[in-house]
């Protein structure tokens, strides 16, 4: 059975279309990525599969239970974490993962023993007396993960976990997520970082509240016509400013001190150097997760 | 029904953590009601005592001096000046030195012996208008005494026995609060103030900030119900405001002697019940307020403003414009300044008060299901 079926999935605010009839399946124990732009309805989908937001046409299932007519079958299977830090701020690490677990029903005994072992795992363990508002952003996102593992669910829905968190904590969030993927959980992650994107088993880019694109990472990027080109240069924004409208360039984007441009299959990039400022180099590189964003959101729009 | 428990219990205690944490809160909780009581019955208070006054006499004869020694003698007017001619008058009242002049023209003791009528005028400034109206009747007892005991020498003159003659003597008494002392009958509805403060201002922000904080999404992802959070809120503050009341009537007593004359147990029943219903409006209020701050504000015009203006604690209910007084109806202050003022003052239990109680019951009971229901209608966006 799939871990999420929606069909027709929509909700409406106001005038705007947020998810717009989408149709999406989860397989159990995947890592599945939700990537789109700003707006693409990636949170609004994950509101809905949380029960938290109603839909307002079509229907989301979520181990095989609606998200609307069966939200006490969903919710103790489901761990939600908002975009949001959405813990007590006066209240310790300790304190905060002992309440939820207890509205969520967990017993004393699992209590202990849980926290204990989630917070020696997440490195947390000797912050557990400190109130959550004096945490740093990353180990913040920890505790909200810890939080909503507390009564062990078997969907994650993770919205945008790692925004804002420096690069080591993220990796270590990942290294968290990958234990869960090996435990047989499904997680379903949004995220904005695309070698974030590169971890899932498989991805989906939204755009105006529906799937574009889905697969594996490979399968996606596969899809995507044409080449990868980096372009140095000493003025690495010159470059990307000469490049605008050039024909065959599909999209480039700034990656710290070089450019990197999606080329159309039949062209020459050698064809790019004249037009490039004086020292600009360009090579040809395997496609990455970036670019494949860059493309299909420019697409899209 | 033990999960419910538990999950009253995890939200009431972690109410309390909230509390504890927050000492400013605690403080607005514990030592506002303490400064409002001693504010309320000390600075505003309807005694009046000690006017000060003036006294002019134009007459200068013993008959006028004893007249005007009634007013010295009298502990509720203050003579402060003694000036020669009218012009004292508008100086004293232009500087709020005095409120009160008492003037005897000249020829007063001559038209007394003659059998004609002394005059004396007695002017009040008006710009306090109970001090105004107490000072008035006062001035009014104090000449009818005079009257009186000029009517006793004149009949003692003319060897007449007045014990003969029949006379009506009328005797004005005071129920509930013979010395009509103001605290006697601020206190109780002050009480009513402070618990309607400290009541729906804290619940009126408290579902808010669950909304806030983004806390409420997680709480609506656990198997716990809307009247599971809500009963586990009220605890504390029922608590809390419970301790305010004993406070508030302790200091009363001890205090300001206010006496307690009715049934302890009315007064508990009836706070309890008025607990409840300001609990309930602070929730409503917290189910609809779309932040803190409108929360905050919608609050005050709720709870404070009727509780003050529209209870019967500061004006007498039967002295407003009817439409006011049907808008009454529609806040349970009301019926609570009726209660305690009852039980303190009148000795009053269940059985003369029931009417107030059931009222602040169904009062209750309508503000809980109806918060509930908005509150589940706004989270099922």
């Amino acid at each position: 059975m799939d871990a999420v079926t929606t069909r027709g999935l929509s909700r409406r605010f106001g005038e705007v279309l947020a998810v717009d009839s989408l149709d999406l399946d989860i397989a159990e124990g995947a890592v599945f990525g939700l990537l789109g732009p700003d707006g693409a309805g990636k949170s609004t989908l994950i509101r809905m599969l949380a029960t938290v937001l109603r839909p307002d046409a079509g229907e989301a299932r979520v181990f095989g239970h609606s998200v609307t007519t069966e939200r006490e079958r969903v919710t103790p299977r489901i761990g939600y974490m908002s975009q949001r830090f959405s813990m007590y701020p006066d209240l310790t690490v300790e304190e905060n993962l002992a309440f939820f677990a207890t509205v969520r029903g967990v017993t004393r005994a699992e209590r202990r023993s849980r926290s204990a072992s989630l917070l020696e795992s997440m490195g947390l363990a000797e912050f557990s007396h400190r109130q959550a508002q004096f945490l740093s952003g990353g180990m913040k996102q920890k505790l909200m993960l810890a939080t909503t593992l507390m009564h062990s669910p078997d969907l994650l829905l993770l919205d945008e976990p790692t925004t804002g968190v420096d690069p080591v904590s993220r990796r270590e969030f990942w290294r968290i997520l990958a234990g869960l993927h090996r435990e047989g959980r499904t997680v379903l992650v949004a995220t904005p970082y695309m070698d974030e994107a590169e971890r899932c088993t498989r991805i989906a880019f939204l755009s105006g509240g529906s799937v574009r694109q889905s697969g594996t990472p490979e399968e996606v990027k596969a899809r995507v016509p044409g080449r990868q080109l980096e372009v140095s240069a000493p003025d690495p924004r010159a470059a990307l400013a000469a490049l605008a409208g050039v024909p065959g360039v599909a999209s480039a984007h700034l990656l710290g001190d070089v450019v990197r441009v999606l080329w159309s299959p039949s062209d020459d990039p050698a064809r790019l150097l004249p037009l490039l400022p004086e020292g600009a180099g360009v090579r040809e590189i395997p496609p990455d997760m970036e670019a494949v964003f860059a493309y299909l959101a420019e697409a899209a729009a | 029904m033990r999960q419910t428990l538990t999950r009253v219990g995890a939200i009431a205690r972690k109410e309390f953590t909230h509390l504890g944490r927050d000492p400013r809160t605690l403080l607005a909780v514990v030592i506002t009601p303490v400064i409002q009581l001693l504010l309320f019955a000390w600075a505003i208070s309807f005694d009046v005592q000690h006017v000060p006054t003036i006294v002019i006499d134009l007459d200068r004869t013993p008959a006028s001096q004893e007249y005007l020694q009634q007013y010295e003698a009298s502990p509720f007017f203050d003579v402060v000046a003694r000036g020669g001619d009218l012009a004292a008058v508008d100086e004293a009242f232009d500087s709020n030195t005095a409120r009160v002049a008492v003037i005897v023209r000249a020829g007063f003791a001559e038209a007394l012996a003659t059998g004609g009528q002394g005059q004396v005028a007695v002017l009040v400034d008006g710009s306090e208008p109970t001090a105004a109206k107490v000072s008035q009747a006062y001035a009014v007892a104090i000449n009818q005494l005079h009257n009186q005991a000029i009517t006793r020498e004149w009949a003692d003159a003319q060897g007449l026995d007045l014990s003969s003659l029949g006379t009506l003597e009328p005797r004005i008494r005071t129920w509930s609060n013979p010395e009509r002392r103001s605290s006697d009958f601020l206190i109780p509805g002050l009480m009513v103030v402070i618990i309607a403060i400290v009541t729906v201002q804290q619940t009126a922000v408290t579902l808010v900030r669950e909304r806030d904080l983004g806390t409420q999404e997680q709480l609506e992802v656990s198997p716990m119900r809307r009247i599971e959070l809500m009963v586990g809120k009220l605890l504390p503050w029922t608590l809390l405001a419970f301790l305010d009341v004993a406070m508030i009537t302790g200091l009363g007593r001890l205090m300001f002697d206010v006496p307690l004359r009715g049934s302890f147990w009315t007064l508990a029943v009836g706070s309890a019940l008025f607990v409840f219903a300001s609990l309930g409006m602070g929730l409503l209020i917290s189910a609809l307020a779309p932040s803190l701050d409108t929360a905050n504000i919608m609050a005050m015009l709720i709870a404070f403003l009727p509780s003050f203006l529209l209870s019967g604690f500061a004006f007498a209910l039967d002295q407003i414009p009817v439409a006011l007084q049907w808008v009454s109806y529609l806040f349970p202050a009301r019926f609570m300044v009726s209660i305690s003022r009852g039980v303190f003052l009148k000795g009053a239990d269940f059985a003369q008060l029931w009417p107030e109680l059931a009222a602040l019951a169904g009062y209750a009971l309508v503000m809980l299901v109806v918060a509930s229901a908005l509150y589940g209608r706004r989270s099922a966006r």
